[in-house]
C-alpha cells in the first residue's frame, strides 16, 4: 500500500456554534487516501461535500477530530501555515475556473510558486513546462477572456500543478462545461494520473463521473455512507 | 513574493481602471499641487527679499544700541536712581578701543550725512548736492570708478578735504571735457578737492537722481572722509544711542557678537542703569526669513488639510476595490497566498495610487507657483517700473517641500490604504471564494 496522504479521523464540522440555530454539517467523518489514487467524493447538494472538500483543501479547519495531511496536524495550524499548506501540498481546481482576470495564462500559472517565493526565471520555465502537459503552451500569453471554457480550465488545472502539490482537488471541474470539453478535461485528469502518478481527489455530484475513478466515497448528511475502498494494486 | 511584483501587480490594476484611479488622484494631485504652489510662492518671497538686501550692500555689521535701564534694583533691592549723561551713550572713543583690540575681527565703516548744500556750475546755475560722510569708499565694490582713486583710509585719519563725485555732478558742474580731478569745490563745511569721480549704481539713478529734473529735493550725492566732516562740524567727540560695527564675514556671527556683548559688558561695568543691545543685520534677515516661513507653513498646513479629503477617496476606492475583487482575494488565498502577501498587493496599490498623484501634484503645484511669479513680474514691471530692478522676483520651488510631499503621499497611501488592505487580508478564504 502506499503512502497515507490525508488521514481523517471523526472529523466534526459546526457552524454558529453556541448560537440556536447551530448547525452540524459534518458528522465525524474518517477517512483515509493515499498517494497516487484517483477518488472521487460523490453526495448531493447539502450533503456536506463543499465543507469536506474546504477541510481536505486546508481553506477551513474542523471544529472537532483531527486531520493529518502528510502527518502534519492541520486543525491546530494558523492562517500563515494554512497558507503555506494550501500553496505546496494542494492544487485547487474550480468548477468555475478561477483565473485571475487581465492575467496572462502564464502569469496565472505562475501565480502560486510566485506566492511561494521561487524566482522569476525558474518559474516563468515550470509554467511553461506545464502549459505544455495541459497543452496550452501556444496561448502563454492570451488574457482569460480571449480563452474558451476548455482552455481556461486546462490553464487553471496547469495552475494547480505549479508546487507539485500531494494533492490536486478538483470541484465540480467540468460543471461549467460541456460534455465534449468536460470529456477533455477528465482525459487530461486521468493522463495526469497515469503519466505523472499524480494523486486526484474529484469532488462532483455525477456518478457518472465518479464512475471513471478508481475509488468512490459517497457522502450523505455530513458522513459517510460508503467507500468503494482502496484498489488493490 | 517581492517589492517589484507587487508594484507591477499593482500598476496593472491601476491601469485597468483609468479613469476611476484619475478621480481617486484627483485629490491628492489637488492637494500637493496647492502646498507645491504656496511654498514655492513662499521661497520665491523669500528669495527675493534676499537678493535685494543683498544687493542694497555690505549687510556683515551689528547694530548696537544703548538704553537706559530706568528702575533697576541693585543688589540690596534698592532701586537704582539713574543719573543719566550723554556720556553715557556710545562714544566715538569706545568704538576704536574696540577695533584696536579685535582688529582681525571687526572695523568701523561709519557713513553721516551732513547736509545738502547749494552751489553755482560753469554757467552760474544752481544746483543741489548732498554732502555723505564715508569711512570706507574702498572697501564699496558696488560703487564703480571711471576716474581717479576712492577715498582711503589715510584721508579720512589725516582729516583730509578730498572729493569723491558722480559722473552727474561732474555733468552738472563743469563744462564739457573739462578734467574734474583737482578741481576745488567750496561748501558751507570748508574747500574740497575732488580726487576721484564714480558711476552711481543704477538703483540711485532711477529712483532718485534723474538728470534735469526739476524737483529741488533730488539731489546729487558726494562723498567726503567721514572723520574729515566730523571734525569742520565738531562732532568728533559726540555720543550715540546707536553705532554700527562692521566684522570680516570669514568669522562666526555669533562668537562675535559674544566678544562684542563682552566688551560693551565691561565697558558698562560702572554703569548698571545702562543697557547696551547687540543684534546683528544677518539675525534681523533671519528673523524676516522665519516670519515668511512661518506664514508658508501655517497656509501649507492648511492646504494639506485637502490632502486628508484626498486620502479619504483613496480609502474609500480602496474598499470598492476590494469589494469588486473578493473572488479574486479568495482564489489568491486558496492558491496560497499569505495575509501578509494580500496585505500588502493592496497597500502598494494604495501608495502607488497617491504617489502617482502626489507627481502629478507636484508638477502642477511648480508650474502653478511659476505661473504666479511671471504674473507677478510682469505687474511689477508694469505698474511699478523703477523698482523693477530693485525686485527681481526670483522664482524657485522649495525642494524640501517637494520631498516632503512625496514622503506624505506615501505616507497618505500607508496611512488610508491600510485599513482596507488589511480588510481584504483577513478575508476568509472560504467566503471569498464564494462571493459573487
Amino acid at each position: 500500500m502506499n503512502k497515507t496522504v490525508i488521514e481523517m479521523r471523526n472529523i466534526i464540522k459546526r457552524y454558529y456554534i453556541g448560537q440556536p440555530n447551530e448547525l452540524q454539517i459534518l458528522n465525524g467523518i474518517s477517512l483515509d487516501i493515499h498517494e497516487h489514487e484517483f477518488v472521487s467524493i460523490v453526495g448531493q447538494s447539502g450533503s456536506g461535500k463543499s465543507t469536506l472538500m474546504n477541510m481536505i483543501g486546508a481553506l477551513d479547519r474542523p471544529t472537532e477530530g483531527t486531520y493529518l495531511l502528510n502527518g502534519v496536524d492541520i486543525s491546530t495550524l494558523d492562517d500563515y501555515d494554512l497558507s503555506q499548506i494550501r500553496n505546496q501540498e494542494i492544487g485547487f481546481v474550480f468548477q468555475t475556473f478561477n483565473l485571475i482576470s487581465r492575467t496572462n495564462a502564464l502569469k496565472n500559472v505562475e501565480m502560486p510558486m510566485m506566492y511561494a517565493g521561487i524566482p522569476r526565471k525558474q518559474r516563468l520555465l515550470r509554467a511553461m513546462e506545464l502549459l505544455k502537459i495541459v497543452g496550452m503552451e501556444d496561448r502563454a500569453d492570451h488574457q482569460p477572456n480571449e480563452l474558451s471554457g476548455g482552455q481556461k480550465q486546462r490553464v487553471a488545472i496547469a495552475r494547480a500543478m505549479a508546487n507539485k502539490p500531494s494533492i490536486l482537488l478538483a470541484d465540480e471541474p467540468t460543471g461549467a462545461l460541456d460534455s465534449k470539453t468536460g470529456r477533455m478535461i477528465m482525459d487530461l485528469f486521468h493522463k495526469l494520473h497515469d503519466e505523472e502518478g499524480t494523486t486526484i481527489v474529484l469532488i462532483t455530484h455525477s456518478n457518472e463521473l465518479a464512475a471513471e475513478t478508481e475509488r468512490i466515497i459517497t457522502i450523505s448528511d455530513g458522513s459517510v455512507i460508503s467507500d468503494t475502498g482502496v484498489k488493490q494494486a | 513574493m517581492n517589492f517589484i511584483e507587487n508594484l507591477r501587480l499593482a500598476l496593472t490594476s491601476i491601469a485597468a481602471n483609468k479613469m476611476r484611479s484619475i478621480l481617486t488622484m484627483l485629490g491628492i494631485i489637488i492637494g500637493i499641487s496647492a502646498v507645491i504652489m504656496i511654498t514655492t510662492i513662499g521661497n520665491s518671497i523669500q528669495k527675493t527679499l534676499m537678493k535685494t538686501f543683498n544687493s542694497i550692500g555690505n549687510m556683515n555689521y551689528f547694530d548696537i544700541y544703548a538704553n537706559v535701564t530706568y528702575g533697576a534694583h541693585d543688589e540690596n533691592g534698592e532701586e537704582i536712581s539713574v543719573n543719566f549723561k550723554d556720556e553715557d551713550l556710545i562714544s566715538r572713543s569706545m568704538l576704536d578701543k574696540l577695533v584696536e583690540t579685535y582688529p582681525e575681527y571687526f572695523y568701523l565703516n561709519m557713513t553721516d550725512s551732513f547736509g545738502g548744500f547749494e552751489l553755482k556750475n560753469w554757467k552760474n546755475q544752481t544746483f543741489k548736492a548732498s554732502i555723505i560722510g564715508r569711512m570706507n569708499v574702498e572697501g564699496d565694490n558696488d560703487i564703480k570708478f571711471t576716474r581717479g582713486r576712492k577715498i582711503n583710509k589715510s584721508d579720512n585719519d589725516l582729516h583730509k578735504q578730498v572729493l569723491n563725485v558722480s559722473t552727474l555732478f561732474v555733468q552738472q558742474y563743469l563744462p564739457p571735457n573739462a578734467d574734474p580731478i583737482g578741481q576745488t569745490v567750496s561748501t558751507d563745511m570748508g574747500d574740497f578737492v575732488i580726487v576721484g569721480v564714480f558711476e552711481l549704481p543704477a538703483i540711485y539713478n532711477k529712483q532718485i537722481y534723474q538728470p534735469g529734473q526739476k524737483d529741488i529735493e533730488k539731489v546729487t550725492p558726494v562723498y567726503i572722509p567721514y572723520d574729515t566732516g566730523m571734525k569742520l562740524t565738531y562732532q568728533e567727540n559726540r555720543y550715540n544711542y546707536y553705532a554700527d560695527v562692521y566684522y570680516y564675514p570669514e568669522y562666526d556671527v555669533d562668537m562675535l557678537q559674544g566678544i562684542l556683548e563682552e566688551f560693551f559688558k565691561e565697558e558698562y561695568k560702572e554703569k548698571p542703569y545702562m543697557n547696551i543691545f547687540v543684534e546683528s543685520m544677518q539675525s534681523q534677515l533671519g528673523m524676516i526669513n522665519t516670519v515668511v516661513n512661518v506664514i508658508t507653513i501655517a497656509i501649507s498646513v492648511i492646504a494639506a488639510i485637502s490632502l486628508i479629503v484626498g486620502g479619504v477617496g483613496v480609502m474609500n476606492i480602496m474598499l470598492v476595490s476590494i469589494t469588486e475583487r473578493t473572488k479574486e482575494i479568495g482564489v489568491r488565498k486558496a492558491l496560497g497566498a499569505q495575509n501578509s502577501a494580500i496585505r500588502m498587493q493592496f497597500v502598494v496599490e494604495a501608495i502607488l495610487l497617491c504617489l502617482i498623484g502626489g507627481i502629478i501634484g507636484i508638477i502642477l503645484g511648480i508650474l502653478g507657483g511659476m505661473a504666479i511669479g511671471f504674473i507677478a513680474k510682469l505687474l511689477v514691471s508694469q505698474f511699478y517700473a523703477e523698482y523693477a530692478e530693485l525686485f527681481s522676483i526670483t522664482i524657485q520651488p522649495s525642494v524640501p517641500a517637494i520631498l516632503i510631499s512625496v514622503g506624505f503621499s506615501v505616507l497618505t497611501g500607508v496611512f488610508f490604504g491600510y485599513y482596507p488592505a488589511n480588510k481584504a487580508a483577513k478575508m476568509n478564504p472560504i467566503d471569498a471564494l464564494r462571493y459573487d
